[in-house]
């Protein structure tokens, strides 16, 4: 019961005593669970979707549990013909995923002593919400102890939650999805962004480190209305990180005597 | 065809889609960790990686920011504060129940 009693910003040790595998799996459990609620909606929109593009069921859990990641599963259903072009789809897929080259590289330090096939495993379920949440731990954790490193446990408590929802929803969204109604009415797409906003407020360093900020929302903003597609998402964070660069520059400077 | 095998239908195709989706996917996610795994990186460097979260959330939420929706504005506004003072999961609760009401009122 530890889990559930530490105030959730304290960091624990991954070497304390009487904190099983099981109560930092269960951790992961209870963090990802907010998110699941506004990942579900989209689930059903997605799962119904490819049921009228003419998706089976199956077809419709092999990809959302083969691939896993939710932007490339839309995109791929929009443009999905019978048969579909698989080029074009491959092509898409890796425009709207090639965030993850990022996010794989900034999760690398936080890797590094797990073993080959516990690493492959975690990559393969990292999508945006486990490897948010599985930073944000992390950067608490490397606070308390002073080097780099995920809980593996609680990241699997991330991922198999995220995984078994995203699966089985996208299913049923393909059973049951021409009967919904539009999910938009009842607000969950605001869970998204809600979740978003926190985990960026525990970001906070200082007005300094903030910069990128306004700069890859502004990027990411004027792209999106400009051009359609998932553009916006590389523009938006490319433009972030030149900030983050230039910022980093001044700061080795002024450093300097 | 009865629902049951309409249910597990898999054709050719669409199968090799989705596996050229699994492979293009996956390769996104390991290549970024393989090229940094053994690698020591310049102080400018990590600053970079590290503004790499906060870069890729705040553009992925973007789309939000943009609507002329008065609701959605509304919504986004109590949202957003709520997210600079309370945890996850109020912050998330209080954002879906606001949004939800101000599309049904305005």
């Amino acid at each position: 019961m530890t889990a559930t009693a530490l105030p959730d910003d304290v960091a624990p040790d991954e070497r304390e005593p009487g904190r099983s595998v099981w109560a930092e799996f269960r951790r992961g459990l209870a963090a990802m669970a907010p998110i699941l609620l506004g990942v579900a909606p989209f689930a059903l929109v997605l799962g119904s979707q490819a049921a009228m593009k003419g998706l089976s069921p199956l077809e419709v859990a092999l990809m959302c549990g083969l691939n896993f990641a939710g932007g490339s599963e839309f995109v791929a259903i929009e443009l999905w013909r019978s048969p579909p072009q698989i080029a074009l789809i491959a092509g898409m897929t890796l425009l709207v995923n090639c965030r993850h080259l990022l996010m794989g590289a900034s999760f690398a330090p936080h890797l590094r002593r797990l073993r080959p096939w516990q690493a492959a495993l975690v990559l393969f379920v990292m999508a945006d919400e486990t490897w948010a949440l599985g930073m944000d731990d992390a950067r608490r954790r490397m606070a308390v102890t002073g080097r780099p490193g995920i809980s593996l446990p609680y990241y699997a408590g991330l991922a198999v939650s995220l995984y078994i929802a995203w699966v089985a929803v996208t299913v049923l969204g393909a059973v049951v999805g021409p009967v919904l109604g539009n999910p938009h009415a009842y607000g969950f797409d605001m869970a998204f962004t809600a979740v978003f906003l926190v985990l960026i407020r525990g970001m906070w360093r200082g007005w300094r480190r903030a910069l990128p900020w306004p700069v890859s929302l502004g990027v990411a903003a004027v792209t999106h209305l400009a051009v359609p597609g998932a553009w916006y998402v590389p523009a938006g964070t490319l433009a972030g990180l030149a900030v983050a660069y230039f910022v980093a520059g001044t700061e080795t400077r002024e450093a300097a005597p | 065809m009865s629902d049951l095998a309409r249910y597990f239908a898999l054709d050719v195709p669409s199968l090799l889609a989705i596996l050229a989706m699994m492979a293009v996917t996956y390769a996104t996610r390991v290549t970024g960790y393989l090229v940094l795994r053994n690698r020591a990186l310049s102080s400018r460097a990590t600053a970079v990686l590290e503004a790499v979260p906060g870069a890729v959330l705040i553009s992925v939420i973007a789309p939000a920011f943009t609507t002329t929706n008065p609701a959605d504005l509304l919504g986004l506004a109590v949202t957003l504060a709520m997210a600079c003072r309370f945890p996850m999961l109020p912050t998330v609760i209080v954002g879906v129940a606001v949004t939800a009401l101000l599309r049904h009122v305005l």
